[in-house]
């Protein structure tokens, strides 16, 4: 009789399927893999036993090619005052793509040292426009907000790449609007006000020196780490008899009731690598030779090298105020070299002097 | 025809090439014929010549224009911008050569002060950071108490720089000062500034110091010092053990760890190439600004 | 940010150097991370061509590069130059070995000296990966594979087509460009000839 019944519950187990199981974690970590609908980029590069001369040939196409794509005027310099649109407060402008190439010291007009990041707008164009209507982005979270959406999506890539190195699904998409594919790419929701034709080049212009900025990367990827490092912990006394636990967090929880552990306890983990906004950073200094931003602050997460997205800042006391360039600035050959914000020293102005008062 | 006489030709060649590697291979010593022709070729010092020597002295004055050696924060634009910087605030004020054991007075702005100028007198104790981060220490003994105070060299609110005394001392950072008798690093703030020949190599100074008995702020023992003279008479036994225990001779041969310190010679040309002539052009203007300044007014000291 | 020491003057190395030194096990701690690359720098310099676990491969190949360059620059006139010398290589004969063969060898090279290639894991096992370290220019066949000239392998003949086709074309728009301007200076001397005479005429009476 036991024996019967095990086996009916042995065939009722295997006939509950779980079907449609959604695991969750609390926390938007690192993701490893790709989601399944992501065309990837990279390829398998394999050696092809190409002649010497065969791979001069290819280079000089690609290099031809790039010439080409170089050579471009940009779609706003023809049309300029054809279509112009004007800026509202609630208008939201096309973003940049960045490089973070480092920080040194900047000084104010009354002397104070800040210390300043560089960003670094390399190369970045415009590759295509999704109108709002037929932008149906991958549903991530259970708001339905369709009905309301007035935005549309503005792709924009960074870095020209060699296509040969790329994939040709990743190809595909640079292809269809006639551009050679980029390293970086990175979606803008715009106003449609703020739309930019394809192949219209973003540069560092796009912002104004003392306008604020919110800044979205990577932060640094620093494995997996101790309670200490991670979440500041105090750790344990180095002696005074303590033994095997001077970097260990202690008690995690009390027992009762609540014995388990609670979710959101700060424990040892994966450090790093998550995407993180830092909002209203001032631009103190922009340099239109070689695209350069000086920011406020050493807190722009990545490390050097890293690539990050520059957005007009949501903040609604440090919003933009007087109508930025719209859509984007035009490229212009007679812009001065260096823009600075007010309270910035300048290195070739002379010594900080203090009058008296 | 012609074809079949070069093939054999290579061939013979690559026959030649094969039998003289196995010569050299089994004996390690290069073939006659070879040396006979290295000979001409070969520099007298076994050497190989720099053209450029003399630029790449100028790393000594101005160490702060090599950017940090550690791969992952360096980035070539930015070095740039820095440098250009750095070139734009030194063609607004005269920032001497100078060398850690130098004696300094530097005159800054200051909005909490009478005058609205502060200016110190100290002997340089360290010199480190690089590009606009570059920093100076200078220590100056005031009414019997230790003063140390740290300039940024690009900060725009120094007035001026002044060499007093022009001189190295033995070791690169004098650190240890804190913890010598004040004699050591007390400077008179009306001293006069001392003026070198044009042309003289800058005289180091061999002055050994004494210090105080312990407890000091660091193991100076274990540092190899050479300007301290009585450091023997301060140590225990123990101290002395620890210090053999302590001593990494291999790193003196660790190539790897020197490489990582330095920028090689390759890319320092490079940057010398960039900011080298306007350096010297600097240099030269501030020479014949000077000049002018002690032909038109006599020194007021003088008279 | 750290300054750079300036007392030493070190040539660049050919090839990529890591941020941070690799560590290897040792009960020694430092000083035996150093006596193993030793081993290992003295084998290369002997044998020219060695196979060794990755780590200690790619780590032994920094040491190697820096030990020729430095031996390269300094030449075996200079004291320090002869003691790290003395101090890397265990047997001393390989020190006239290297200022005497290896020198003259990579004196004009513009490539690495060494060359480090992956070699073949023996079984699917939990070995370490398995490196070939050798020395450029060394008297043993060649291990990488020599299919990079043959033209008869379809990517090149299709290629060499292709290569065809694009400097006809490039060739055809260029005759087409000279072509054009031939076309238009000569149009533009037709109507400059006119205006140069009347220019002449007009020129004329103010002098």
């Amino acid at each position: 009789m036991a024996s019967f019944n095990l086996k009916n519950i042995c065939i009722s187990l295997s006939k509950l399927r779980i079907g449609h199981a959604v695991t969750r974690s609390h926390s938007n970590g690192p993701r490893y893999r790709p989601p399944y609908w992501f065309a990837s980029k990279e390829r398998v590069m394999t050696n092809d036993y190409l002649t010497q001369e065969n791979k001069q040939f290819v280079e000089e196409v690609m290099k031809d090619k790039m010439k080409v794509q170089a050579e471009l005027e940009s779609p706003l310099a023809n049309n300029g005052d054809q279509s112009i649109q004007q800026w509202a407060p609630t208008t939201r402008r096309v973003g940049v793509i960045a490089r973070k190439i480092g920080n040194y010291p900047i000084w104010s007009k009354d002397g104070k040292k800040m210390l300043a990041t560089l960003l670094q707008v390399v190369d970045n164009h415009v590759v295509k426009y999704i109108p709002p209507e037929e932008f149906k982005p991958m549903k991530t979270c259970k708001v339905n907000w369709r009905e309301k959406r007035r935005l549309g999506c503005l792709l924009v890539g960074s870095e020209t790449i060699d296509p040969s190195t790329v994939t040709k699904d990743y190809c595909g998409l640079f292809d269809s609007v006639g551009m050679l594919p980029k390293k970086h790419l990175c979606r803008f929701m715009v106003s449609p006000e703020a739309v930019l034709p394809t192949g219209t080049p973003l540069l560092a212009t796009h912002f104004r020196a003392g306008d604020y900025l919110d800044i979205r990367a990577k932060t640094i990827d620093r494995g997996f780490q101790g309670v200490m490092k991670r979440w500041g912990f105090k750790g344990m006394p180095a002696s005074h008899g303590v033994t095997k636990t001077h970097r260990r967090p202690g008690n995690i929880g009390a027992g009762g009731e609540k014995a388990r552990v609670w979710p959101g306890t700060k424990m040892p983990g994966h450090m790093g690598n998550r995407w993180r906004t830092l909002r209203g950073v001032k631009i103190l200094r922009i340099n239109t030779k070689h695209n350069v931003l000086w920011t406020l602050g050493v807190a722009i997460p990545g490390e050097t090298g890293a690539m990050c997205y520059l957005y007009d800042t949501i903040l609604p006391l440090r919003k933009l105020k007087s109508s930025p360039p719209f859509p984007t600035h035009p490229p212009a050959d007679d812009l001065p070299i260096e823009y600075y914000d007010e309270s910035i020293h300048p290195y070739d102005n002379p010594t900080v002097t203090y009058e008296e008062a | 025809m012609a074809l079949a006489i070069r093939r054999t030709s290579d061939i013979l060649c690559a026959a030649r090439w094969l039998i003289r590697r196995d010569c050299r291979v089994l004996s390690t010593l290069p073939e006659k014929a070879e040396i006979s022709q290295e000979v001409v070729v070969r520099r007298p010092a076994g050497r190989r010549p720099i053209a450029n020597e003399a630029v790449l002295e100028s790393r000594h004055i101005y160490p702060e224009f090599l950017p940090d050696p550690n791969p992952d924060w360096r980035n070539s634009l930015r070095e740039k911008l820095e440098r250009a910087d750095m070139l734009k605030r030194r063609s607004q004020i005269d920032i001497p050569e100078f060398y850690v054991g130098s004696i300094l007075a530097v005159t800054i702005s200051d909005p909490h002060a009478q005058t609205k100028t502060t200016r110190f007198v100290g002997i340089c104790i360290e010199r480190k950071g690089c590009g606009l981060r570059a920093e100076f220490t200078l220590r100056n003994v005031v009414d019997h108490q230790g003063v140390e105070v740290r300039y940024d060299l690009y900060d725009p609110t120094i007035q001026k720089i002044q060499v007093l005394r022009l001189e190295k001392r033995l070791d690169e950072k004098l650190l240890y000062l804190r913890d010598a008798l004040p004699e050591y690093s007390t400077f008179p703030f009306d001293m006069d500034p001392e003026i070198l020949p044009e042309g003289t190599p800058v005289p180091i100074n061999p002055v050994q110091v004494k210090l105080k008995p312990r407890p000091w702020l660091e193991k100076w023992e274990r540092q190899e010092l050479k300007g301290v003279s009585n450091i023997e008479e301060h140590l225990k036994g123990k101290d002395r053990i620890r210090r053999e225990l302590r001593k990494t001779p291999w790193e003196k041969y660790d190539l790897m760890k020197q490489y990582r310190k330095t920028i090689p010679i390759e890319d320092q040309s490079e940057i010398w190439a960039e900011v080298h002539n306007q350096l010297q052009q600097l240099q030269l203007s501030r020479k014949k600004m000077a000049r002018k300044r002690t032909f038109t007014a006599p020194k007021p000291q003088l008279g | 940010m750290n300054q750079a020491e300036v007392s030493k003057l070190v040539s660049k190395l050919r090839i990529k150097v890591p941020a941070e030194p690799r560590k290897l096990r040792s009960p020694k701690g430092p000083e035996g991370r150093i006596d193993k690359l030793r081993k290992t720098v003295t084998g290369l310099i002997k044998y020219e061509r060695i196979e060794l676990n990755h780590n200690r491969g790619d780590e032994a190949r920094q040491y190697a590069e820096r030990l020729i360059s430095e031996a390269i620059r300094y030449g075996d006139c200079h004291k320090p130059t002869m003691d790290v010398a003395n101090y890397w290589l265990l047997e001393k004969e390989l020190i006239h070995k290297l200022f005497k063969v290896l020198v003259p060898r990579f004196e004009n090279c513009n490539t690495a000296y060494t060359r480090m290639l992956n070699a073949p894991r023996p079984l699917p096992s939990r070995v370490d990966d398995k490196v070939v370290l050798e020395l450029r220019g060394n008297p043993y066949p060649s291990l990488v594979n020599r299919q990079s000239n043959n033209r008869l392998l379809i990517q090149n003949v299709l290629l060499d087509a292709a290569k065809y086709d694009y400097r006809q074309s490039k060739y055809a728009e260029m005759a087409e460009k000279i072509g054009q301007r031939e076309e238009a200076q000569a149009l533009e001397k037709k109507s400059k000839e006119p205006t140069k005479e009347s220019s002449n005429e007009s020129k004329t009476p103010e002098i």
